[in-house]
């Protein structure tokens, strides 16, 4: 009798052992851990990074968000401590010393989302003035955007210090009477021209393409001139000014991985590498989050939802 | 009654100045006509600068990363790690200990710690905290935040109080430590933050690492001054009864510096919050990130958390005083029965707080609070608020605009243009002159010294003689407004009151969440940076004047009283002389503040040198932003040394 209970306790010992490990097991390969996606400070990078985000959870995965600078986020990727940037506006030195050269961070290619940097005014002033839809027409009517600051030239508004320019040389390539006036950060900048807009006057100013106040403001962009062979965009390389006399790349937005994540085996990697979008998916996500203040998580939530085939291509369905 | 007779023996202030302020004017006349006659002519000459400087220092971040991100680095790198890796953990272990304890716990414990050792006012403050932080909706992030704030704050007094009283009690240390400080105060975070996030990669370590550069100094200053203000003939007391240095430190000194050790405490506080948002640029988290992303996406969220910075500076500062103050042993004569009952009283403030946690765990209260929070109401009417202040149609635009368009087209735009078009050698030659027939031989060729460096090394002589244009209204501003505001707060108890709130919001609302709504209102260059400027560094100078006066020791004034002096005249003739120190300590400060936020103001449309640091960071052109502060700092010195030349000799060689 003894040794019969003895037996069976043993022999329900092992059952209960083999069915919590059968459990840890199916567990584990479900569970694809704990990521970690960076958020760029615009609206359409928190727009990815939040979907992104909701359809890794969808899988199982836990997902955090850092919000690390553009350039530190390279050396955070390298260590490990960031998985993964959705969207990169191309930044040349990093990526020689980080991916080419360290191979601490992998480039995976463009998320589907094209950039597009130039020169923009508000839609009534070219409907207006319809010669300012190439930069020829601003020539002799550079004062009509004099402001206090520009004393007797015309303003010419840059950009945030973080982004791509090459303003200022353009404007010397260009013989314009423009003054750059630098007036800072996104949102200080935003606040310079939105103001100048309710007020229906001129303003030219330094923008980009996929932004979520473009849903809210009209704006039309003057072209400049076409790009040839060998015309530069680096303002800090300096040289002659003529070579910088063409309008601005179009940049194919890339996804970056931590070179750890890369090689982590991760369920999250396959998706997030699948992952791809459009200027107009990304502009109704970051419209809804910037403009309409919706939690970030929740317009995620909405655009998955309406958008389960897109989705459904992530997740290699 | 010494200290009095002292101060009357010293100079008469003001009786060196005539002959020498008229030949510096007749200098900045000759400038001004070199101005007018070349101008734009003579800008720095590009055969006197130092070219490849930036590009070696590109190279020199290149090679850190290269060697940094290889499988097995170097023991230093390796050093580097294991101090980040401490940091990180010391942080990660006080943030999962707070979250641990659920909001229900967490709360109990701020409030009953000090509620026990500061009494009711102060854990009245710091609950009403909690809730406002709960009702905001941003527990989790204030929560890291804390975190953050707590080991900085912490580990920047442990190292620059002991500093401090060195610095207070050798005048050579002093003398090696203060350029020291100047430069951790004005270079800007930006221009060192990637080699940083390099040696210790990011998080809360490298968040860590960043504010104690920032919030060290103030420590060590203040400490000093302290230290050096308790009277002498006190000290040589206590040495003629036979006291150690220990004892006299001990005994004397530290008790009697107590209020400057209290404003050393409360600006390390205020310093360390105020590099929240720079921390959560480099995976600090917390509060910084919901400002960060805020500023781009939804401003009101921005005001929201930027608020919640604030409380929690009020909240630790009012409370570290109370502590302070109620812990006082020159205060404080504790009977055995007293011991006994705070003991016990000791033991229920415990037993509370495991109470509280162990209900929190029972009903599930969760680590941070998110059920119902007031937020989007909050967020609604900071909103409307911020509406009004965008629409360009409102009554409060019509004058607001016009004054900015006024101030830049004929202030601040002709000053830049002459600083900036002005033959350099007229520049040179004529700062440095002012400055000698200001201060001195030596302030002159430090001056003329910094204006080399900025035009041959740092290539940034255009930027610098525009910032150096805004930077010298700034500063003016600061000062007049400053220096009366402080003397003000030291004669009125109830001036002081008022005002100790507004200096708190003022030194840890994040600028760029106050300035750029008020862009909307003047959307104008130059003018928002100035003003930053001066709101962010008055309430310092506010501070230093303000403790300095109310420092003076009262025989002195007794004596003047009793001679029948009135109160201004007591004021003018003897508080404001023997608190001179103070008061140049606070014109120091001042300037250094200033110098400290031309990031800010080059962010908010000041360009020059700010935009080039700013650009520097975030374009990988590290060379330019470590040349562009360089700039600054010489700005720095060069104005502190034409400001303060004479009071240093004079104490050299007293």
């Amino acid at each position: 009798m003894k040794v019969r209970a003895g037996g069976l306790a043993a022999l329900a010992a092992i059952a209960v052992v083999a069915l919590t490990a059968s459990a840890a097991g199916a567990k584990a390969q479900a569970a694809c851990g704990t990521v970690t996606l960076n958020q760029q400070a615009w609206a359409g990078s928190e727009a990815n990074t939040y979907v992104a985000k909701n359809v890794l959870e969808s899988i199982g995965c836990t997902v955090k968000i850092t919000t690390i600078a553009e350039v530190p986020v390279y050396q955070a990727m390298a260590d490990g401590k960031t998985d993964a940037v959705l969207e990169d506006w191309g930044h040349v030195p990093q990526q020689q010393q980080y991916v080419a050269k360290q191979k601490t961070v992998v480039a995976e290619g463009p998320n589907g989302v094209t950039g597009v940097i130039g020169w923009y005014i508000p839609t009534y002033l070219m409907k207006q003035y319809p010669q300012f839809k190439t930069w020829k027409g601003l020539k002799g009517k550079e004062t009509l955007f004099k402001s206090p600051e520009s004393g007797s030239q015309g303003m010419f508004l840059g950009g945030d210090p973080s982004y791509q320019q090459k303003d200022k040389v353009l404007i010397q390539a260009l013989h314009l009477n423009f003054k750059f006036v630098s007036v800072g950060a996104e949102p200080a900048q935003v606040a310079r021209w939105t103001q100048l807009y309710k007020q229906h006057k001129p303003v030219l100013f330094y923008w980009y393409d996929p932004q979520y106040l473009n849903a809210q403001y009209k704006l039309s962009q003057v072209q400049l001139p076409p790009r040839f062979k060998g015309c530069q965009d680096d303002e800090t390389k300096g040289g002659n000014p003529a070579k910088y006399a063409c309008a601005y790349p179009t940049y194919v937005l890339q996804k970056f991985f931590s070179a750890k994540f890369a090689k982590s085996g991760s369920p999250a990697v396959a998706v997030l590498k699948r992952f791809k979008w459009s200027n107009a998916d990304q502009n109704s996500v970051a419209g809804a989050i910037a403009g309409k203040h919706m939690d970030p998580d929740k317009a995620a939530k909405a655009w998955i939802a309406a958008n389960k085939a897109k989705v459904n291509t992530w997740l290699g369905k | 009654m010494e200290a009095a007779a002292a101060s009357l023996s010293q100079p008469a202030p003001g009786a060196w100045w005539r002959g020498r302020a008229g030949a510096a004017i007749v200098v900045a006349i000759a400038i001004l006509i070199a101005f007018f006659g070349w101008k734009n002519q003579l800008p720095w000459p590009a055969s006197l600068t130092w070219n490849s400087l930036s590009h070696d220092l590109d190279n020199f971040q290149a090679w850190l990363s290269n060697n940094r991100n290889v499988p097995h680095p170097s023991i230093v790198f390796r050093a580097f790690n294991g101090v980040a890796n401490f940091l990180d953990n010391l942080v990660g272990w006080l943030t999962s200990l707070l979250f641990k304890l659920t909001w229900a716990g967490t709360t109990m414990l701020g409030t009953l710690v000090v509620l026990r050792f500061g009494g009711r006012r102060a854990a009245l403050i710091v609950l009403a905290a909690f809730v406002s932080f709960a009702a905001m909706g941003l527990w989790d992030p204030v929560v890291r935040t804390f975190a953050l704030t707590f080991a900085s704050v912490g580990l920047s007094l442990a190292i620059g109080l002991p500093l401090g009283v060195w610095a207070g009690r050798s005048d050579r240390f002093q003398r090696i430590v203060t350029p020291v400080l100047d430069a951790m105060q004005i270079i800007p975070a930006f221009a060192y933050l990637m080699p940083i996030v390099i040696l210790f990669s990011v998080g809360p370590g490298a968040a860590v690492a960043t504010t104690l550069i920032y919030a060290i100094p103030p420590a060590i200053r203040i400490t000093a001054l302290g230290i050096r203000g308790v009277p002498t003939n006190t000290v040589e007391a206590a040495e003629a009864l036979g006291a150690t240095k220990m004892q006299t430190l001990l005994k004397v000194q530290l008790p009697l510096a107590r209020r400057l050790l209290l404003l050393s405490v409360n600006q390390t506080i205020l310093f360390a919050l105020s590099m929240v948002v720079i921390a959560g640029l480099i995976g600090g988290q917390g509060l910084g990130a919901v400002v960060t992303s805020g500023l781009y996406s939804d401003p009101a969220l921005a005001l929201v958390a930027g608020a919640a910075i604030v409380i929690m500076a009020i909240a630790l500062d009012r409370a570290t005083e109370a502590m302070a103050n109620r812990t006082d042993p020159a205060h404080r004569h504790l009977t055995e029965g007293m011991k006994r009952t705070l003991r016990l009283y000791t033991a229920a403030c415990a037993a509370a707080v495991g109470l509280a946690v162990g209900l929190g765990y029972a009903f599930g209260a969760g680590s941070s609070w998110n059920r119902w929070t007031a937020q989007n109401w909050l967020l609604g009417y900071v909103q409307d608020a911020l509406n009004y202040v965008q629409n360009p149609n409102t009554f409060v635009f019509h004058i607001t605009s016009p004054i900015g368009n006024f101030l830049v087209q004929y202030g601040l735009s002709p000053l830049q243009s002459f600083f900036v078009e002005t033959p350099w050698p007229a520049m040179t030659f004529g700062l440095a002159l002012i400055a000698y027939f200001i201060s001195g031989l030596r302030p002159a060729v430090i001056t003329f010294a910094m204006l080399a460096l900025i035009g041959g090394v740092t290539n940034e002589w255009t930027n610098a003689m525009e910032t150096l244009s805004q930077v010298l209204v700034a500063t003016l501003f600061t000062l007049l407004v400053g220096i009366p505001l402080g003397i003000w707060a030291a004669e009125s108890l109830r001036a002081r009151q008022t005002m100790r709130p507004i200096l708190d919001v003022l030194q840890t609302l994040p600028q760029l969440v106050y300035i750029i709504p008020f862009i909307y209102l003047m959307p104008v260059s130059i003018v928002p940076g100035v003003l930053a400027s001066v709101l962010y560094a008055a309430p310092v100078v506010i501070r230093l004047v303000e403790a300095g006066i109310r420092e003076v020791s009262p025989y002195p004034v007794e004596a003047a009283g009793a001679f029948g002096a009135t109160r201004l005249q007591v004021l003018l003739k003897v508080k404001i002389p023997l608190a001179r120190e103070a008061i140049m300590l606070g014109v120091n400060q001042g300037i250094i503040m200033v110098l400290a936020v031309v990031v800010i103001a080059g962010l908010v449309g000041s360009g020059a040198l700010g935009y080039d640091v700013a650009q520097g960071l975030q374009q990988s052109l590290f060379g330019q932003g470590v040349l562009a502060s360089l700039a600054i700092l010489a700005l720095g010195i060069a104005l502190d040394r034409v400001t303060q030349g004479r009071r240093r000799k004079h104490i050299e060689f007293a």
